[in-house]
């Protein structure tokens, strides 16, 4: 593999990526989920992925996940307790290790994600399409890919748009917040009906579906890697399957 | 002259992964001078726009908007001082009906019902929108979304207007309008910068005329 993970087929992704979360979702030993997940972030750094940029990006929530592995702990306690509280048993060690487990899990999930984000959305289309997947599926799956980070500058928008009538967001009176916050949501909502529909109109200006075969200009191959690769990721995951259960 | 409303000192600006637009500019911008901002598309003016707004913050050098250093400023407090029309309205459109647009701000900042109607009813009938009152903001024509958020704009009263391409999508008519209402602004002393290529527009109303090509001042004539 001379060319790192670089120029895999994204199919091949696919692959790896749904055995990654496989993994993730039904391994239970936390020894072997840290393993799974230290391997998906070789993998994701490897694939080329901006998964640092991603974890800065991301700083501020990872108190959700630490919230979550404390939420988790107190509501499945088992097991010898850590921390009691007027005799209730608050952090035991079974649901610590239950908590720090779905920590786990979720981490995996979305760093194995970041790999298929190195694919454009025309190539996983492609991938889809050369799998047989029907196109008006696959076409779906991309649009969805494409519109998302667009969702996301438009929330912006409209935040700096009320921030700019010369409102502070962080002053609004609490009966007024509502309001705002469904202000936030209503452009958003309404855009994305719009370009839809603009979306679908131009699609048969250009007749999309007019004929019931389509030639698609590019086609994937795959090649030794691929092969490689997919071979791998599945007789390392069925034989981890296999062994933990 | 007397103190500038707004002044840029060694600014400059790149977006996220992106060669810079803007590089080591310096401007000042005063309440009594009506200033005209011209240049060929992607010179970055709307660029320039939005870091005197503090929309996008630069990676090096101040903007000081009243003598104040704008990093210490929200987003929230400089919108107060100063209004700024996007290029592209239906960014800066969020309300369900075109009254509402209009009073959301006036509603927040705690006016009475009374003072809120007679605001909206003389603000609709500057901007010919009356029959479309009660219309969903998202619906109305390009030049309606331009002169709704204009509207919603001036409710606010702010002491200076950013301005970008505010003629694009009106007819002569409506232009003419804008043009007054410009007019009757300026005279009651609020700074004005616009972002146009409408030279007959700025024409009749700038005094000073800054012209920008590849994110450089290349000329600025008073
Ligand atoms: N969000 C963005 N991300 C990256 N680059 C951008 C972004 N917005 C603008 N640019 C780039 O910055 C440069 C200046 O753009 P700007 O929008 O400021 O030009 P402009 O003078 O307003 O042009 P126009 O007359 O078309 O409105 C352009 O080269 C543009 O490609
Ligand atoms: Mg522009």
């Amino acid at each position: 593999m001379k060319t790192g993970l670089k120029g895999l087929d994204p199919r091949s992704k696919l692959v790896l990526v749904l055995c990654l979360s496989t993994l993730g979702v039904f391994i239970q030993d936390i020894g072997i989920l840290t393993a799974v997940l230290c391997a998906s972030i070789v993998l994701s750094a490897a694939s080329g992925s901006r998964l640092f940029v991603l974890i800065k990006k991301f700083r501020r929530i990872l108190w959700l996940f630490v919230a979550i592995a404390v939420i988790q702990s107190v509501f499945a306690p088992s097991g010898r307790a850590l921390v009691n509280l007027g005799g209730i048993k608050l952090i035991t060690a079974g649901g610590l290790y239950k908590g720090v487990a779905m920590v786990l899990r979720m981490s995996i999930v979305m760093v194995s994600a970041t790999i298929m984000a190195t694919s454009n959305s025309r190539e996983i289309v492609q991938g889809l399409v050369q799998w047989k997947v029907p196109y008006e599926i696959a076409f779906m799956v991309s649009v969805a890919i494409r519109f998302l980070p667009l969702l996301t500058d438009e929330i912006k928008n409209v935040v700096t748009a009320v921030q700019l009538r010369g409102i502070e967001l962080d002053r609004i009176p609490a009966r007024q917040r509502l309001k705002v916050y469904s202000y936030l949501i209503m452009p958003v909502v309404s855009g994305a009906v719009i370009k839809s529909r603009e979306l679908a109109t131009t699609m048969e200006t250009r007749a999309f579906r007019a004929y019931p075969k389509r030639t698609s200009y590019m086609v994937l191959t795959m090649n030794r890697n691929d092969y490689a690769v997919i071979t791998t990721s599945l007789v390392i995951s069925i034989l981890t399957l296999y062994i933990t259960h | 002259m007397v103190e500038p409303y707004i002044e840029l000192d060694d600014v400059s600006f790149a977006y996220e992964r992106c060669a810079p637009v803007i590089q080591a500019l310096s401007l000042k911008l005063y309440k009594e001078q009506f200033t005209a901002i011209t240049g060929p598309n992607g010179s970055g003016k709307t660029t320039l726009g939005k870091v005197m707004t503090g929309i996008l913050r630069p990676q090096k050098g101040r903007v000081i908007i009243c003598g104040k250093d704008s990093a210490d400023m929200k987003l929230g407090e400089i919108g107060r001082r100063i209004g700024y029309l996007f290029q592209n309205p239906a960014l800066q459109i969020f309300a369900p009906t075109v009254r509402e647009e209009i009073s959301f701000a006036l509603e927040l900042k705690g006016y009475s019902k009374e003072e809120i109607d007679s605001e909206i009813s003389r603000s609709l009938k500057n901007f010919d929108l009356v029959h479309r009152s009660d219309a969903f903001p998202f619906k109305l024509s390009r030049g309606e979304k331009q002169r709704l958020a204009i509207a919603a704009m001036l409710v606010n009263k702010p002491d200076f207007l950013i301005l970008d391409e505010p003629t694009t999508g009106l007819d002569m008519e409506r232009r003419r309008v804008l043009s007054d209402i410009l007019l009757g602004l300026k005279k009651k002393g609020i700074g004005m910068a616009v972002i146009s290529h409408d030279r007959a527009f700025v024409a009749c109303l700038a005094d000073r005329t800054i012209r920008m090509y590849g994110g450089e001042i290349v000329e600025d004539r008073t």
